[in-house]
């Protein structure tokens, strides 16, 4: 008894005991909200029975009407397009300025925090700004496309069914590409130079260097900034509150969005928790691909 | 001897002064009131003067931002902590009313020297009344009519403001003028229930309501609108854009008339450099049925309350101050018996006179218990017509189906 005990701060009792507190926090914490929600989304909830925790359940009613509302894959499909745009607009911005200020000129690092500034607005402050920004008929952006001629007529970025989701996915990228750059930059930064070095000596060009040695070296950094990425982005919610509310015509709407719309506009919350079960499940099917692919990364 | 017999009839004073106290002195009852209110506007004064003028009630007062107002009461209803007085917006006091949330006034309202139904315009009573009986008291009412730019209308020829959706459409066209940023109307369109405040008023001029929003007469009101928006005499961003920012756009120039409410009169009054005027809503043609939107709260009393006639008696004082209403905060009392003072300035007591006007024909939205729902069908109808490929039958018809579901037809 004496030594099982012993074990709590010296062996195995230890590793159980470190692994088991933040396991019951985690569980206490989200696990519980998650069950919640996964159970409000095979019951019938309104605002009136929000309260009670009896409620009838009602199978996969939630689920069949979720998935046969006529909105539900217009708007499934503009969460893919958002979160791919501007996953990878965020990435390929953020990687090209990660390498451009790697190359330390003078005064790169004082340039590099300077990004930081849009990564630390918050996000309803950034909606407004791009608000006026993107604006149709007295934007900025309408006037600079219009004098070096590439309009003639002003876009109406917010109000036009072509261009809503756009106007988000342009905002998303100018918000997240400073993070993505600063992840991006600490893991250039932990590339042994000599590696560099030695492939210059053996006459690799700039290109090979990259494709060879930075490439490869980046890779668990690149898969948890992509995976970190899909998380922002499946959360991101304050752009579209601050410059589309999803329209016009749920154009721009993600299901995200159109969670919070079902739960708190409509006080349709069963339907809301079921939009947000379907994606949770994506968002774990996701994480379980990138635990997979760098696997044997960690453990090297 | 002396002393013992002093301390007891010291201690005697005392128990007889321990006991009487309560009977004295009641402990107060604290009454729990929630709006959307700022400072400056009604209820934080008026509360506070309701506090003050009952000794025997305290008066606990809580601002709740207007995007948050249901679900914050509904979920303190939920768990048994609703606030006693609350003043829920009009369209959505079938929605509680109908699920034994709030308490039948009828009868307290019936044996009131203050509150009394006859003195109330019909539309804001209608929206506090479900199934025959009477759960609110009209905070204020508001409602909207056409805003229009008397230099633009003089410079261009036209002499009155238009009466009819034609004219409306024929003076847009005559006033826009994309060269100078100008356009013919400003309004709001958007997916939200300013959307619905905006369009349904036009859907019953024509003859239509909610429950038949796919009739000639939805269909005529959303072609009026496509037109307006198609023809490029409303900004797109009509379907984007909130009442205060699109009336924005009037106010610095950028559109002739306007369709919004009596909110924007001091801004436009401060704002405007120029001679504006207020006229009735245009109606489809001449002498057809007129109709208006119809805004702002309904005083109502959560039915869990502990205190339901303190709470009737604070619904009494805020009755009985209607009277200062515009005075004192700038908002329209729901009611028909009080003469508004005049303020001085010609522009706004000329608008505010036709708002009073327009008020008599204003309508409520609903009342259906399923209120934001039908709402949102009715959004949807809007934007897809307006924003997307629909035509405006295609639009409504689908509208149709879905309210349908919702009221069970």
């Amino acid at each position: 008894m004496r030594k099982a005990l012993s074990t709590l701060w010296d062996g195995r009792g230890f590793d159980l005991l470190l692994v088991g507190i933040p396991l019951v926090f985690l569980i206490a914490i989200s696990g519980s909200a998650l069950v919640y929600n996964v159970i409000m989304s095979f019951q019938e909830v309104d605002i009136f029975s929000l309260g009670t925790f009896f409620r009838p359940f009602v199978g996969l009613d939630n689920y069949i009407a979720v998935l046969t509302d006529p909105q539900a894959w217009p708007i499934f499909g503009n969460t893919l397009i958002f979160v791919l745009c501007s996953l990878g607009g965020q990435f390929l911005f953020g990687f090209f300025l990660a390498l451009f200020f790697n190359m330390q000129f003078p005064g790169s690092t004082y340039l590099r925090g300077l990004f930081l500034v849009s990564w630390v607005m918050p996000g309803l402050v950034t909606g407004a700004i791009w608000n006026w920004l993107l604006a149709g008929d007295f934007g900025v952006i309408n006037f600079f496309l219009e004098s070096i001629g590439v309009i003639d007529d002003p876009i109406f970025w917010r109000s036009s069914p072509d261009f809503a989701l756009w106007s988000v996915i342009i905002t998303n990228i100018w918000f997240g590409t400073a993070f993505n750059m600063i992840l991006l930059s600490v893991g250039l930064a932990a590339i042994p130079k000599d590696l560099y070095e030695a492939a210059s000596l053996d006459g690799a060009n700039a290109f090979r260097r990259f494709y060879t040695i930075t490439l490869p070296m980046m890779r668990p950094t690149i898969g948890a900034l992509l995976s970190l990425g899909l998380i922002f982005t499946l959360q991101q919610f304050d752009l579209f509150a601050a410059i589309t509310d999803g329209g016009p015509n749920n154009s721009s709407n993600v299901a995200q969005y159109w969670a919070w719309q079902l739960s708190f506009r409509e006080y349709d919350f069963a339907r809301g928790a079921t939009v947000s079960v379907l994606m949770i499940t994506l968002v774990i099917i996701a994480a379980v691909f990138y635990v997979r692919s760098t696997r044997h990364e960690v453990r090297g | 001897m002396n002393r013992a017999k002093l301390m007891l009839c010291v201690s005697a004073a005392a128990i007889s002064l321990g006991t009487a106290a309560p009977t004295l002195a009641q402990e107060p009852v604290t009454l729990n009131i929630w709006t959307v209110d700022k400072t400056g506007q009604p209820t934080p004064d008026l509360a506070r003067e309701f506090d003050e003028s009952e000794a025997d009630i305290d008066v606990v007062y809580r601002e709740v931002n207007f995007a948050d107002l249901m679900s914050e009461a509904m979920r303190a209803y939920s768990v048994g902590r609703a606030p006693d007085v609350f003043a829920v917006d009009n369209p959505d006091t079938a929605m509680l009313a109908a699920n034994g949330a709030l308490l039948d006034l009828t009868d307290m309202i019936e044996q009131s020297d203050i509150i009394n139904v006859d003195e109330y315009f019909e539309g804001p009573m209608a929206s506090a009344t479900w199934d025959g009986r009477i759960y609110g008291v009209p905070k204020a009412t508001n409602t909207i009519a056409l805003f229009y730019n008397k230099d633009m209308f003089e410079e261009a020829g036209i002499e009155e403001p238009p009466k009819t959706w034609d004219e409306l459409i024929e003076d847009a066209r005559v006033l826009n003028d994309p060269e100078n940023d100008v356009y013919g109307v400003a309004f709001s369109a958007k997916a939200s229930e300013e959307g619905t405040f905006q369009f349904l008023p036009f859907v019953q001029m024509a003859g239509g309501d909610y429950e038949n929003i796919n009739s000639e007469g939805g269909v005529e009101a959303l072609s009026f609108f496509k037109t307006l928006i198609d023809e490029g005499l409303a900004s797109p961003d009509t379907v984007s854009r909130t009442q205060w920012a699109s009336t924005a756009t009037f106010n610095a120039g950028n559109a002739a008339m306007a369709i919004s409410g009596p909110w924007e009169i001091n801004r436009m009054a401060d704002e405007a450099e120029f001679d504006w005027g207020v006229t009735l809503l245009p109606t489809p043609s001449e002498g057809s049925p007129r109709s208006s939107a119809m805004g702002d709260y309904n005083w109502v009393i959560f039915s869990s309350t502990e205190h339901p006639e303190e709470a009737f008696k604070a619904l009494e004082f805020f009755a009985e101050q209607d009277k200062d209403l515009f005075e004192r905060f700038g908002q329209i009392p729901a009611r028909n018996d009080i003469d508004i003072p005049p303020t001085g300035n010609e522009a706004k007591d000329e608008a505010l006179q036709v708002f009073l006007e327009q008020m008599q024909y204003s309508q409520p939205r609903g009342p259906h218990p399923e209120w934001p729902k039908i709402s949102k069908a009715i959004q949807t109808a809007l934007q897809s017509a307006l924003a997307g490929s629909k035509t405006p039958q295609q639009a409504l018809d689908q509208a149709q189906a879905q309210i349908d579901k919702i009221t069970g037809k």
